[in-house]
């Protein structure tokens, strides 16, 4: 079944990592923006039966609760949602209110993903974030009062990085119920802040050994918590796994609303343009319809990544013999892959340079 | 006035970047041989990389009239090369003429190819017209300038043109002078063919064009004609002159100089330097023609894509068409599969050839490590002639090992000699001579080993220097020396492409460079990979690359999986460039980095 995604491009600051479409603007613009955006949903006529709805960005809990109600409202009235759905918001810690969380759960909302990044005041600051780690420990317990599904993103390679200090922070987030993590490394984009803070001081940050160390051994701590990695970079306990980012790792249909999102639809992939004129225009920044190759690809790319794995048979419906590519039987020789008859899947302990493995197994 | 008196043949010889080109530039445009619309800079240097490294590679003619006091009078121009490894190209083109410009950079005065082409040039008795360019520049002096060439050169300069070729000034003067200076040809007409192939270029339609001066006799369609040396026969089917373009003319005599198209299917059958004569009414005694060249620097080319072997091959056939002094055959290498072993005239040449196959050939290559050719005399009383380091002998089957050597001169201010000494020294150069040329010049004679100047020398010499000096060098025989083979292994295995033959006593310290360059190069592995150096079974120096860790973990953002296969096909592009080597992968620029260290790293 179709997902939808909603891209809410604005924050209260920019991070200093961020190299993504979000804003600072006034209250108004929001307004201008969620109408420009209602509008396009109306637009839309295709598949009308979602089963997952995701509210991303930016920051969306900047939005009013009047904007939200308006935003939903229009969602819901434009499309057909499935009984058992996932309806997935994301908040900031400080921006996150008890009357906005009652507000996401009557409109429907049944998952709350928490933009932490880090649970260390020095870290958090130093990265640009406006709230303190008491206020996300605070914003996570309040946020699991009302709603149980919560998910918290976490950032590796933070300047001061220790091992303890990061896993300790795991402990803590499972302590107050936390069903999902994602944990990704610090990527240094060009023209951000940080990438001119890295230029003039190399040893700010951590090495990838380092980094590589620490996530190494919160995956054995997640493990033993009870969370399952079963996709690189996100780990869940049984059964809260997020049903929308599997529709982007299983090349499953989704349309994206708002600047800069991206749908992909029947074999073609566009990208609403990302600055706020173009979109108003109805511009696209790209578009393309994949051949057979890219889907297979992609599929490799993506399935890779996933617990699951990918399979040989399909691989051959669609015309490529993985038997006849010369590092695939290395990487499974060295047991960098596991074969398990139709089903491969990639070694967790290699998951950390899946891409390299994955380059050299595609057709 | 008779034909022949009203004929100039002459060439333009100088050192690199004193103003050739562009003077054959000017000369042509002042005779109103091309109109100005259809000139572009360098007008001679047709190929695109001759133009981009502002070099000139292959030898030009040009045919232009000029008329002084009521008589128009015919100028054949001879463009050469300004590259040291391209001096007996030069040596070519002076046996076509009867005069040469030698050209001096009105700020920068004599420099060692000045001297090394005007001895060139009086060596086959040319008349040389000194001519002062450049005097355009705030920093020219002219008057020193031609003081300098008399001191130094040796030859009368006090009447010298002093010219801008960049801004067209005085260039009228030239031409006079070429007029009145240089001698007529000397030859009969009506007497029996003698003409030189000073050059030879491929035509796709016309097979193999030899570049002839015709020294006596005449030469029209039809005429049956024999090679000398080669003893092969030909009908001449074209003759013509360059204006500058191949224009066809009914015929050639005596003192011209033109080309002459016979349906010669393939260059090699063209030996330059040859003379050509008419089979019924042939001479008896051949001109001396040239020494066969030898190439001097040698390297390994493989395509990257094993699969292009083919490709690479006819890429270098075809580059032979038009330039003999490249040479190649079949080399196999456990690390880079079929390939070949290269010969060229120096690096420059290799550089030249290497991104000519790359652009007109579209070819991805990887070359390995330049190198000399070596004569090894074995134990057992034999000898072997090898450039290729993995071909050596095991040392127990050495008696000793020797060089090439080469006879090397320096120009420069005098507050460099210590500096160049150094240099020198450090190249294992054996001092010779000190020369003052006058208060701001001074001439260093060295002899050094060959392999030492194909390795960084010029680059050393330009940066100790700031630039101020020049460098020239003609070979100098075999001199034995203290040789070893630097063997690489990779992960516990020899690599062969990345062996080089080193100085003895250097042999630590060069090893020590190429594993820690190779760290750099070679990116992190799946696994820990070790980087050896060794002589023989002794390993002399190591580094560890560290196994990698992590890629990339980051988000996707929002579903934008476009970004992310991009990013992956994009490393898959990059991974092409790679050659594995045992379980190690090299990126192909690791084979010439060796080239690019300097001991100092």
């Amino acid at each position: 079944m179709l997902g939808v995604y909603i891209h809410i491009p604005f924050c209260e600051s920019k991070c200093a990592y961020c190299a993504f479409s979000s804003f600072v603007k006034a209250e108004d613009e929001h307004k201008k923006y969620i109408d420009k955006v209602i509008d396009e949903i109306a637009r839309y006529q295709g598949e009308k039966k979602i089963d997952t709805i995701y509210i991303g960005g930016g920051t969306p809990s900047v939005l009013s609760m009047e904007l939200i109600d308006k935003l939903i409202g229009a969602i819901k009235k434009h499309f057909i949602l499935a009984e058992n759905y996932e309806f997935t918001i994301e908040a900031n810690p400080n921006s996150l209110t008890e009357e906005k969380l009652v507000c996401y759960k009557n409109n429907g909302v049944n998952r709350i993903s928490l933009g932490v990044q880090s649970l260390n005041d020095v870290q958090l600051a130093f990265i640009g974030r406006k709230h303190s780690a008491s206020q996300a420990l605070e914003a996570i317990s309040l946020a699991k009062k009302h709603i149980n599904n919560i998910s918290c993103d976490l950032l590796i390679g933070l300047k001061d990085m220790d091992v303890q200090q990061f896993c300790g922070q795991i402990d803590m987030l499972a302590g107050l119920g936390v069903n999902h993590i994602s944990a990704y490394m610090l990527q240094i984009e060009n023209g951000t802040p940080l990438e001119a803070m890295t230029r003039a001081n190399p040893l700010l940050l951590p090495d990838d050994d380092q980094c590589v160390e620490v996530y190494d051994e919160m995956v054995k701590v997640l493990a033993s918590l009870g969370y399952e990695r079963y996709e690189v970079s996100n780990f869940a306990k049984y059964g809260y796994e997020s049903r929308h980012n599997f529709k982007y790792w299983t090349g499953d249909d989704y349309i994206g609303f708002g600047l800069s999102a991206h749908s992909y639809i029947n074999g073609r992939r566009f990208a609403n343009a990302a600055n706020f004129d173009d979109y108003y225009a109805g511009k696209l920044a790209n578009e393309e319809i994949l051949t057979k190759n890219q889907k297979l690809e992609e599929h490799i790319m993506l399935g890779l990544r996933c617990k699951a794995g990918i399979s040989k048979q399909f691989l051959r419906i669609k015309g490529y013999n993985i038997d006849e590519n010369e590092s695939y039987a290395e990487f499974l020789q060295k047991g960098i892959l596991l074969d398990n008859g139709d089903n491969i899947k990639l070694n967790p302990k290699y998951y950390g340079v899946s891409n390299y493995i994955i380059v050299k197994l595609l057709p | 006035m008779e034909r022949i008196k009203k004929i100039r043949n002459f060439c333009i010889v100088a050192h690199i970047d004193h103003g050739k080109s562009t003077l054959a530039d000017r000369l042509i445009e002042k005779t109103g041989t091309l109109a100005k619309r259809d000139m572009q800079d360098q007008l001679l240097d047709s190929m695109e990389l001759e133009r981009e490294k502002g070099i000139t590679i292959k030898l030009t003619p040009t045919k232009m009239n000029y008329t002084l006091d009521g008589v128009e009078y015919e100028l054949n121009l001879i463009d050469t090369p300004g590259h040291v490894d391209f001096t007996y190209e030069v040596s070519r083109s002076l046996a076509a003429c009867e005069g040469a410009i030698l050209i001096v950079d009105a700020s920068q005065g004599v420099e060692a190819q000045t001297l090394a082409n005007a001895y060139l040039a009086i060596d086959n008795n040319l008349d040389i017209l000194p001519v002062v360019n450049k005097i355009d520049l705030p920093s020219a002096r002219p008057e020193e300038v031609k003081q300098e060439v008399e001191d130094v050169v040796g030859i009368p300069a006090m009447h010298a043109p002093c010219i801008s070729a960049k801004d067209g000034t005085n260039i009228e003067q030239v031409l006079e002078m070429i007029v009145k200076e240089f001698p007529a040809p000397k030859g009969d007409e009506n007497g029996k063919l003698k003409a030189l192939i000073f050059d030879s270029y491929y035509d796709n339609f016309k097979g193999a064009i030899c570049l002839v001066r015709l020294f006596d006799g005449n030469l029209q369609v039809g005429d049956k004609i024999k090679m000398m040396q080669t003893g092969k026969v030909y009908d001449v089917i074209e003759v013509g002159v360059f204006v500058p373009n191949a224009k066809p003319v009914e015929q050639l005599r005596a003192g011209d100089v033109g080309y002459l198209a016979c349906s010669i299917k393939t260059i090699s059958d063209v030996e330059v330097g040859d003379t050509i004569t008419k089979v019924d009414n042939p001479i008896s005694e051949a001109l001396p023609g040239y020494k066969k060249v030898q190439p001097v620097v040698f390297c390994g080319i493989f395509p990257v894509d094993g699969a292009k072997y083919e490709e690479l091959k006819e890429g270098l056939e075809k580059l032979k068409l038009n330039d003999a002094s490249l040479q190649f055959q079949p080399e196999v290498s456990q690390a880079l599969g079929f390939g070949f072993r290269c010969g060229f005239l120096g690096l420059l040449h290799l550089e030249i050839i290497t991104e000519r196959l790359e652009r007109e050939f579209d070819l991805d290559i990887i070359t390995t490590s330049p190198s000399v050719f070596y004569h090894v005399y074995k134990t057992n009383g034999e000898m072997i002639e090898l450039s290729n380091p993995s071909s050596l002998p095991p040392v127990v089957e050495i008696d000793y090992i020797e060089e090439p050597i080469v006879k090397a001169s320096v120009f420069t201010p005098p507050e460099y000699v210590g500096a160049i000494m150094e240099l020198c020294q450090e190249k294992r150069g054996i001092y010779k001579d000190l020369t003052y040329l006058d208060a701001n010049r001074v001439r260093l004679d060295y002899t050094l080993p060959l392999g030492e100047i194909i390795y960084d020398f010029f680059d050393s010499l330009k940066s100790r220097t700031k630039g101020y000096a020049s460098f020239d060098y003609e070979m100098a025989g075999y001199q034995e020396s203290d040789l070893v083979k630097v063997d690489i292994l990779l992960n516990g295995e020899k690599c062969d492409a990345l062996s080089i033959i080193v100085f003895k006593d250097r042999a630590y310290t060069r090893g020590r460079a190429l594993v820690e360059k190779l760290k750099k190069i070679i990116p992190r592995q799946l696994f820990e990979v070790p980087i050896q150096a060794a002589i023989g079974g002794k390993i002399i120096a190591r580094e560890t690359i560290k196994a990698m860790r992590k890629d990339v973990l980051a988000k996707c953002y929002g579903g934008d999986v476009t970004r992310k296969r991009k990013l992956l096909e994009k490393q898959k592009e990059g991974k092409k460039r790679m050659r594995k080597v045992g379980s190690v992968e090299i990126p192909s620029e690791a084979f010439m980095s060796i080239l690019k260290l300097d001991d100092g790293e």
